[in-house]
């Protein structure tokens, strides 16, 4: 049965048929980052819950606040060139 | 005679928005895709704004300083909440602009009806939509209205205060449709955000030296101030779940959703989740204007924390003039959201509701005619409630604005589980929706702090894949469409 490509089933489906496994591993590593880097906003207390020392004029749990903000955008930034190259490559979506 | 200054500069800001406003859909087709969704055809600028208004509303402008101001470090999960807010838009943005491309969907009921093939299911999310809409709108007119109380020293009533603005928001919604909606919120966008730069870099400069010096004086008057969890105005269970349940519920928010729709690509729906972060950024200062008063003033002599901004400045002894530009870009952060709420609101009343529930098709004009219609009427009750509202009523709105989150489901199950059924898509839907009525009317206690929609989102998800495993599995060529985008 599991061989069988004809074979339909209504379990949860992640990616449509035919994705290439690069994409498929790519989508759920960033999938996972972002995971992450919602925990660290969520849960920021656990790491930073302190005023000293200050950074760029504020307290220490806003910088790291400022700074896992920043680094969301550079893994934003390097998944959307990633998917871009893929886009060109393959034509169209 | 200075107050008359600051109102006048109010005035011309009001009008320079309201011709923007009604001109920016002019010349254009006469359709619900135009008037709803700019015929799916804006670009990034445009789009990054039109996100970012929403989020740039009366309560960042003024809730925001006031939250840094009277609870201090809580005040952050607004930072954490505006970058992340539209991070989950990247699997759904993306899939629902295609799938609208394809089906000719303009709002976000119409996406999840399709799928479950219910109209009960587009009636029922039209319906919490606009109760929500109705909270939302009551927000930023008792925001607005205190501008104009604040501009005119008292003169102007609250009645007048939230009436003025809101009509011109009116306006020029019924006439410019999205396009107006977008225009305005590009020039309200910048307005704002440099206004809001500019004081925020200016006041702890000014008062303090600088805002290290600031936070150093804070910290040493009140040490609990900068902090969250026990002994603080915030706990951590509450900080955590308030964070998840926004960033989650965001984008299930219905004028945010329908924006899927007005894009020319998906590419720009990218872009612009990018860039989003940009705007938590610029929402650093505004929270620097609410810790700069902490030192300034008691909270019982301020009385209300919101009041914080306007008491700053009017201790300064600014020029009238200067006053009336700051008031103005307050204006702008309300304004700016009641477009996008209240030609949402026009477009879901018409299309998910009462097109729905008529018997007769309409055509395109006539179609266009009654979203306006419905936007002028939505605009009328939503002023009636804000200015007459009882308490029960409130409550009763604020049921719905924790609801939202509720769609959720409804977006992971169509593009990811093909199992899932009518019948769970509605039990799932009703049952975390009641839940979150259950807590706001205080017949269930809320546990351990934890935010209501994050519990009902538990239910909701329970009762939904129960019901979907009881009941007969939907036509397997109709879910493909939507697993398979």
């Amino acid at each position: 049965m599991e061989h069988n490509q004809e074979k339909w089933r209504y379990g949860f489906r992640l990616f449509k048929p035919g994705t290439p496994r690069k994409v498929k591993v790519r989508s759920l590593v960033f999938f996972f980052i972002l995971i992450a880097i919602m925990f660290f906003q969520a849960f920021y207390w656990l790491f930073a819950n302190k005023v000293e020392p200050l950074v760029w004029g504020m307290p220490f749990s806003m910088f790291f606040i400022v700074l896992v903000i920043v680094i969301e955008f550079f893994v934003l930034l390097v998944l959307y060139f990633l998917e871009g190259a893929d886009e060109k490559k393959g034509g169209e979506a | 005679m200075g107050w008359i200054i600051t109102i006048v500069v109010m005035l011309v800001y009001l009008v320079i928005v309201l011709f923007l406003g009604s001109l920016a859909g002019k010349g254009r087709a006469k359709t619900t895709l135009e008037y709803i969704a700019a015929s799916r055809n804006l670009g990034f600028i445009i789009t990054y704004f039109l996100m970012g208004a929403a989020i740039f509303s009366a309560f960042a402008y003024l809730g925001g300083p006031g939250w840094a101001y009277s609870k201090g470090a809580a005040a952050f999960y607004i930072l954490g909440y505006c970058s992340l807010g539209l991070v989950p838009w990247w699997i759904w943005g993306p899939k629902a602009h295609k799938l609208g491309v394809s089906y000719g969907y303009v709002t976000q009921a119409q996406l999840f009806a399709d799928r479950f093939q219910s109209k009960a299911l587009s009636v029922i999310m039209g319906i919490v939509s606009i109760l929500a809409f109705f909270q939302y709108i009551a927000l930023q007119m008792k925001g607005s209205a205190y501008i104009f109380e604040v501009a005119s020293g008292g003169r102007i009533p609250f009645w007048a205060g939230a009436l003025i603005s809101y009509a011109v928001v009116l306006i020029y919604v019924f006439f410019g449709g999205v396009r107006g909606v977008a225009w305005t919120n590009v020039f309200q966008g910048v307005f704002m955000i440099s206004v809001a730069w500019i004081l925020g870099l200016y006041l702890p400069h000014h008062l303090y030296g600088s805002p290290a010096e600031m936070f150093r004086q804070i910290n040493q008057a009140n040490p609990h101030h900068l902090l969250v969890g026990p002994g603080t105005k915030m706990s951590y269970p509450a900080y955590a779940s308030a964070l998840l349940v926004s960033v989650l519920g965001f984008m299930m928010w219905p004028h945010l959703f329908m924006k899927a729709y007005t894009t020319k690509s998906d590419r720009i729906l990218k872009q612009t989740i990018l860039m989003y972060p940009t705007f938590a950024i610029f929402m650093v200062p505004v929270l620097f204007i609410g810790f700069a008063g902490v030192l300034q003033v008691a909270p019982d002599k301020l009385g209300a924390p919101d009041r914080i901004l306007p008491w700053m400045f009017n201790q300064m002894g600014w020029s009238p003039f200067v006053i009336g530009i700051i008031l103005a870009a307050a204006l702008a952060a309300a304004m700016s959201t009641q477009d996008t709420i209240s030609h949402a609101a026009g477009s879901i009343f018409q299309q998910d509701v009462a097109e729905v529930l008529s018997k007769r098709k309409h055509s395109e004009k006539e179609a266009t005619m009654w979203i306006r219609i419905s936007v002028v009427g939505f605009g009328i009750v939503s002023y009636l409630i804000a200015v007459f509202g009882k308490q029960t009523l409130v409550a009763l709105l604020l049921g719905a604005y924790g609801s939202i989150v509720q769609f959720l489901p409804l977006a992971v199950f169509t593009f990811f589980w093909p199992r899932a059924t009518k019948a769970g898509a509605i039990s799932g839907l009703c049952a975390g929706v009641l839940y979150n009525y259950l807590i706001v009317f205080k017949v269930v206690p809320k546990l351990w702090g934890i935010h209501a929609g994050i519990q009902g989102l538990v239910i909701n998800v329970i009762v939904f894949i129960i019901v979907s495993l009881l009941t007969k599995p939907m036509d397997k060529e109709h879910v493909k469409k939507f697993v398979e985008v």
